[in-house]
């Protein structure tokens, strides 16, 4: 799918755009950021709790289509303003990581290739 | 926490709690030594080796045999998966220091987050306390303590909140002199 798609699909608020046409395959669910620059997949759509700049810079960094925010978190200003310059994607919902990764599962997302 | 002011303001009330009278919070960051410590001392009752064990192992019972949370076992916990460690160093009658120790440049280590509002915050609630604050950073030092904040009280003849929010530019001015990067 594409990131549009599943965009459209779940229907959480979108915060920044990303790149509407990139081919999204992959997820990933981990708030330990040594953990995601390890073994996040490439252009993977990456669930997290964290919220300072350092999750826009290591998704730049790892090529990853965007990032979830659940629990009905934002980020900060600082981080949204990097994420629409790098053009990650961040999409916030009141869902429980849990639940936005069953969500995605059920789209056809996977851990890994 | 997603803080590290979080933690600091957690153990500052820990050592407020044990009946301290002067608190000292001093951090070093230094990327030449890819550092960030961060350090508490305070002069309040102090802790038994025993004591001191317990409060950072996170399984014993909470707030019923002890006045502290979980605040330290996760602070440890944070200063581990950012390549470190915390260590307690505590005498009875004597007071209690807590030093964490973190790679600056770890992806894991948390950013410090607003540690003006945080000391800000500590002097105003707790006027009785000296609190003492002292950054170090490879460019400098900056220190400020609640003395400041008296003779500010004193010049404009306002309230400590008057005070407090006169001396935020300044405390953030200071922390900025530096070159403290870790807002």
């Amino acid at each position: 799918m594409t990131l549009q798609e599943i965009v459209e699909a779940i229907g959480f608020s979108v915060l920044s755009h990303g790149e509407a046409d990139k081919q999204v395959r992959w997820a990933y669910l981990s708030d330990i950021l040594s953990d995601v620059m390890a073994k996040a997949p490439k252009s993977a759509l990456w669930i997290t709790h964290q919220l300072h700049e350092n999750i826009v810079a290591l998704a730049y960094f790892k090529g990853l289509s965007g990032i979830i925010l659940p629990e009905g978190n934002l980020p900060d200003t600082e981080t949204l303003q990097k994420a629409r310059a790098k053009r990650i994607a961040v999409l916030s919902t009141s869902e429980t990581a849990f639940d936005v990764a069953g969500r995605l599962y059920l789209l056809g997302l996977r851990g890994r290739p | 926490m997603r803080e590290l002011s979080l933690n600091i303001l957690d153990i500052v009330m820990n050592s407020i709690e044990a009946g301290a009278t002067r608190v000292i919070t001093a951090i070093v960051e230094s990327p030449s030594r890819n550092l960030l410590q961060i350090a508490v001392r305070d002069n309040g009752r102090g802790m038994s080796d025993e004591l001191a064990r317990s409060v950072l192992d996170p399984f014993v019972t909470t707030r019923t045999t002890r006045a502290v949370g979980m605040g330290l076992p996760l602070f440890r916990q944070t200063a581990l998966l950012a390549g470190g460690d915390l260590r307690i160093d505590s005498q009875i009658g004597k007071g209690t220091t807590v030093i964490a120790f973190m790679q600056l440049h770890n992806l894991n280590r948390p950013p410090l987050g607003n540690i003006v509002d945080t000391m800000m915050n500590l002097m105003t609630a707790s006027p009785n306390v000296h609190f003492f604050y002292a950054h170090l950073t490879d460019g400098g030092r900056f220190c400020f303590d609640s003395f400041r904040l008296f003779s500010i009280m004193a010049e404009h003849d306002c309230s400590i909140y008057e005070a407090a929010d006169r001396a935020r530019q300044n405390f953030e001015n200071g922390l900025r002199r530096i070159g403290a990067r870790l807002f």
